[in-house]
């Protein structure tokens, strides 16, 4: 399934949780930082900025973070295994042009860009970015798609 | 059942390698990852790998 969320911003909605997906649109450079040092990542405009919220909640924050990170770039900061703070994190992110959602990391301590943490009802979803639109695989049942405009 | 959160966590064996480059233009050395890499400081492309 293709989506062109154009200037807006793919939802992809379980029961319990959600995940907001769009395009890069640009190039950029992103830092990835964590305990070894620092990453500098070069995005490509058909990359995808996913923010993944595993316990659901309100969208607005998660829209929030999306947009801080695709126009505003704030670097990402990546927690070291067992970090206490893993626990506080209620939405993550990944850019990458694949990303994978996965159920069984803590948040935020995984820099591989392809792998986001998700709840047990979206995992297993792909997401690719691919000629400015969002391409989902192995999307679940009883999921709710759409787009969100403005 | 979902472990996001709790004390276990599932090691992926692809990690992030970056690769060090450093800026023709203006000698920042950096680690990249990606297609195009670009200099932090100045944005060039003109980066080569060290």
């Amino acid at each position: 399934m293709k989506y062109s969320p154009g200037d807006g911003v793919l939802l992809v909605q379980g029961r319990s949780s959600f995940l907001l997906a769009a395009p890069a649109r640009e190039r950029f450079t992103l830092f990835l930082e964590d305990c070894q040092g620092e990453i500098v990542q070069s995005v490509e405009p058909d990359d995808l900025v996913v923010v993944s919220a595993p316990e659901g909640g309100p969208l607005e924050p998660a829209l929030l973070l999306l947009r801080l990170v695709r126009d505003h770039h704030v670097p990402l900061i990546v927690l070291p295994r067992g970090h206490p703070g893993s626990r506080r994190l209620r939405h993550v992110v990944s850019v990458a042009p694949r990303v994978l959602l996965a159920c069984g990391i803590q948040r935020g301590t995984h820099p591989e860009q392809q792998l986001i943490c998700s709840s047990d009802e979206l995992a297993g979803t792909i997401l690719h970015g691919r000629d400015g639109g969002v391409e989902l695989e192995h999307v679940p049942p009883d999921i709710d798609i759409e787009i969100l405009r403005g | 059942m979902c472990s996001v959160g709790g004390p276990m966590d599932v090691e992926y064996k692809e990690r992030v390698k970056g690769k060090d480059y450093k800026c023709k233009d203006c000698g920042e050395k950096f680690k990249g990852v990606g297609k195009h890499p670009m200099c932090p400081s100045c944005q060039s492309e003109n980066v080569a790998e060290e």
